[in-house]
Parts: structure tokens; sequence; C-alpha cells
């Protein structure tokens, strides 16, 4: 879908190139999350792929056409573009902003007007309240809501999210992003998302570009990162819970002793999980109950137990400890 | 005191000279909003000549009227009278409005203007669905000092022979005559008062509601 080669650019200002010659592609209906430190140019990478700036060598492709043979003002208008700050235009209502890019496409009123009562309900907002508002009535969630909303108006087949979930407070942030995982559920885009918070990333990507001062580190799904690190430089950016970090993204069949291999009746205390659910949610209950077994259920089918010993070889076996 | 009876003993002469005053800062102010706002938006987009622009106006203004009135009434076809006034008065307009117009659209939020790009608006469709409505309250902080102040110095063109509310000011000080001097300052004042009050009621058509309360944080924090 996206495609980087051999992408440079260096500001005017600058020694040191602010991203360096990368190479990278981005998948159809994918989350591609770029995670690194300031200054490791992540930013930069996505704001290019609207032509925001301008690199300096290298070429970017969107469905094998490169970027540069298109007008820039028509490029952004087919790819959603969401920011930290979020940018609502403060002098026009909340319906007013999600309809200004179907009002730059020039589109029939009653088309733009159905869409946007559509989007806001899509937001888990109510458009009789919300949509006669202006930017400043509402709070920093239901801010960041619109912007989604409004970038996601024209229906474009790539969103670009810089940040977006950076400025909520840690609540209303997680609240956001699961809203965000559903919400992508539906609308299968192609997204390319920055952020600096590696729990973010792993939360939300399906493939993760790894970026230390505009060079690109690692990259590859989560599961992979978090397995093998290529450097001390992934391993210190995943910090020291990478193991207990790896039971939010492995599924409970995955650990679990499944039933068909065991002997014996099916003697059980009462404390279950999906077999599709984190192992994460299962440890939480084994503390809570204070069991060393949950029983991993399809719907309400048993279909294995799950083991504390069997959790820890696995944590152990991937932060490479010994056993 | 006695100015109200002045005014009735004089009333011919009074409206004439209000009638012509009002005509001439109306004249005045339609002419600078349409050359500085256009001047002030044309600048806004390169630092450095807005820079010598506005230092141009700063200078302009620090001129005393009078002998500006004095130096333009020589330049060969304006001479005495509403031309050289016009002129005069709307150079003083320059610093008030150009000023207000480069603050008004530099105090827009960068990050609107980021956003409003970045869903691909053209430098056009920026300057005129982002910038110049955000740039309203600034810029009407500006006309409405502006207005203030034409209206004032109005008055000093009496000195090339315009027949305004400034000559009864001036008649009032070489006569002596107090009731003249209040009976034209109040005049003056009032005009002032009015057209201001006409600027305020137009700010509130054309400034968004949505502006109305920038003194509030923009965002109130919890989902």
């Amino acid at each position: 879908m996206i495609h980087f080669d051999q992408v440079s650019k260096t500001f005017a200002a600058s020694q040191r190139p602010a991203v360096d010659r990368i190479t990278l592609h981005v998948k159809q209906g994918n989350i591609c999350v770029f995670v690194g430190p300031s200054g490791c140019g992540k930013t930069t990478i996505l704001r290019m792929i609207n032509r925001l700036v301008t690199p300096d060598g290298g070429t970017i492709t969107i469905d094998g056409r490169s970027i540069m043979q298109m007008d820039p003002p028509a490029l952004r208008r087919t790819i959603g573009y969401v920011i930290q700050q979020v940018g609502l235009l403060p002098h026009r209502t909340i319906a007013q902003n999600i309809a200004l890019v179907p009002e730059l496409l020039k589109w029939p009123r009653d088309k733009t007007e159905k869409r946007v009562l559509e989007l806001i309900e899509m937001m888990g907002l109510d458009p009789s309240e919300v949509g006669h508002k202006y930017p400043h009535q509402l709070s920093g969630g239901q801010a960041q809501r619109v912007g989604v909303a409004r970038a996601l108006a024209a229906d474009p087949p790539i969103m670009l999210m810089d940040e977006p979930f950076a400025a909520v407070d840690p609540i209303v942030r997680l609240r956001l992003q699961d809203e965000f995982l559903r919400l992508q559920q539906t609308v299968q885009k192609t997204i390319c998302f920055v952020t600096h918070d590696i729990n973010e990333a792993i939360k939300l990507g399906d493939y993760l570009v790894v970026l230390k001062e505009g060079r690109l580190v690692q990259t590859g799904t989560p599961i992979e990162i978090l397995t093998q690190p290529e450097d001390d430089f992934v391993l210190s950016l995943l910090g020291d819970d990478r193991g207990v970090k790896i039971l939010d993204l492995t599924r409970a069949e995955t650990l679990m002793e499944p039933f068909e291999n065991r002997l014996g009746p099916i003697k059980s205390n009462g404390h279950r999980v999906q077999s599709i659910d984190p192992v994460k949610i299962a440890l939480e209950m084994m503390m809570q109950k204070n069991t060393d077994e949950i029983l991993v259920c399809k719907g309400t089918r048993p279909v294995g137990i799950l083991r504390w010993p069997a959790i820890k070889t696995h944590v152990n076996r991937i932060s490479g400890g010994t056993v | 005191m006695n100015f109200a009876g002045f005014i009735c003993d004089n009333t011919g002469l009074v409206l004439e000279y209000t009638a012509n005053h009002v005509s001439l800062v109306i004249g005045v102010l339609l002419l600078s909003l349409a050359l500085w706002i256009t001047t002030g938006l044309l600048i806004s987009r390169h630092a450095r000549l807005a820079g010598a622009v506005i230092g141009l106006g700063n200078v302009v203004f620090c001129i005393p009227s009078i002998s500006l009135f004095g130096l333009f009434m020589s330049v060969p076809g304006l001479g005495l009278g509403r031309r050289t006034a016009t002129v005069v008065l709307v150079l003083y307009a320059m610093m008030p409005l150009i000023r207000s117009v480069h603050a008004g659209i530099r105090s827009v939020d960068a990050a609107v203007v980021n956003a409003g790009k970045g869903m691909g608006m053209t430098n056009l469709q920026l300057l005129l669905k982002i910038q110049v409505p955000m740039a309203w309250p600034a810029v009407f902080a500006g006309i409405r000092v502006t207005v203030v102040l034409i209206t004032g110095i109005a008055t000093m063109a009496t000195f090339i022979g315009e027949r305004n509310l400034g000559r009864l000011i001036h008649q009032g000080i070489t006569r002596g005559d107090a009731d003249m001097i209040v009976a034209g300052a109040l005049i003056v004042s009032l005009i002032a008062l009015l057209l201001d009050y006409l600027m305020g009621r137009v700010e509130r058509i054309i400034i968004s509601p949505g502006l109305r309360y920038q003194s509030l944080e923009p965002y109130r924090g919890s989902a």
C-alpha cells in the first residue's frame, strides 16, 4: 500500500539527517506504529506521506504511484490526518469541523450532513448535543474523538495519526485506545501511527517500526519485537517488564494444557477465562482468587487448563532468564 | 456653561460641520479598511517585509498631524480640502490597522493551520477559512481604536480648509469662547462613541461565538 524506498531528509538547520535512508512497506488494512524517543524522525516520516515535508532523497509510493506526481492538497484530501493538539477550527461548530474535507471535496450538502451525523454517532457522541457546540466547549477526550471523526469524514483509505492520544489523561487514553481498536475492526483503514509510548505501540500495532536518530532499528510484529529484540536500544525501549508485556499479547489457549491430552475427569475450581483472552487476564484472576489453575473455555465449552508453572516458564524463556 | 445654547443658536452651522466630519471619517475608514487590511494580509507571510511596513506605519504615526496636513497640502493635485484630509487620515490609520491584522494572523494557533494544511486546504483556503476568521477579534480591536483615532484627528483638518467640527474648537480657542469649544468637543466625542458602538454590533455578527471565550482554556481536560 505505502512503500518507502531509501527515503532521507535533512532539515536546513541541522547537521545530521532527521530521516536516514528508510525503506519499509505498510500493508493495506494494517496499523503500522512508528515508535522511538523524541528526535528519532517518526513525525517527519509521517509528514512525508502527505507531503507536509518533502524528502531530499528516495521515493514514497502509494499503491505504486509516486506521491511526488500528485498535487499536495488533492493528495492530502485522500489521507486522514490526526494530530496530538487535535487542531479543531475554534470558530466552527463540531459538525462544521467534521464536514471540512467533504466541503473541500465539494460534496453535496445532504450527503455531507448525513455523513457528519453518522460519524458523530460512530464516535459514541450524541449528534443533537455535540453537533452545534464549539470546540472550546468539549472535553479533551471528546475533542480527540471529533478529531478522529473529522479525519474519517471523506472515508480516506489511509489515516496518519501523530500521537493522537498523548495529550489526554491516562484513563481517557486507555478508553480512546480501546475505542480506536474497535473502530478499526469496522473501518479497516491503513493506519500510520506515531507514538513515543512503547506500551501504546504494542497494544495498537499490527506492525512496529522502531526508530532511533532517523534510522530504522527494527521492524516486526509486536510479539517478534518483544521476543527477539535486535539490540540494547530496543531492549531498553521495551523496558524491564518485557516478559510480562508478552502476557498481554499471548492468548490463554497458547499456553494452556488442552483437554484431549489429559487423562481422568475434569476438575474445576470454577474460575475460567476465554481461550482468546490474553494470559494477563488469567494471571490477574489467579492472583485475585489465589489459585494456580484456571479453566480455559471456548464460549461455555471447557477446552483446556492454564497453569501457573506454564506461564512462569513462558516468561522465563522469552526474557532469556535461566530456569 | 451654555454650550447647548450655542448649538441651538447655530443649528445650521453645527449640522453642516457634523455632516462634513462624519462623511470624512466614514470615507477614510472605508478606504483604510480596504487598503490596510489587504496590505496586512499580504505582508503576514513575509516577516522581513512585515517589519519594514509596520516600521513605516510607526514613523508616519509619530509625525504631528498638523505638520502632515501642511506637507501634503503642498503636494500637487491634493491642495486644500477633502483630498489632503483623506490622504493624511488614511496614513494615520495605517499603523493601528496593519499592526492588528499582522498580530491577529500571527496569533492563529499553528496546530490549527497544520491540521488544515494536512487535510488538504490550499494556501488561499487556509487564509480565508482559518487565518482570517481566527484573526477577526484582534483585527476588530484595531478597527475600533482606528475609528476613535480618526474621528479625533479629523478635527485638525480644519486648518487645511475642511469645514468640520474642528472649526468650532479652533474658533472657540481664538475667540476665548468656552461654549464653542465644549460644543465641538462634545459632538466629536459623541460621533466617536456612536461609531465605536456600531462597530461593536458589527463585531458581534462577524466574530464566531466559538472565538468569544478565548480567555478560557481551550479544552477542559477529562472525557
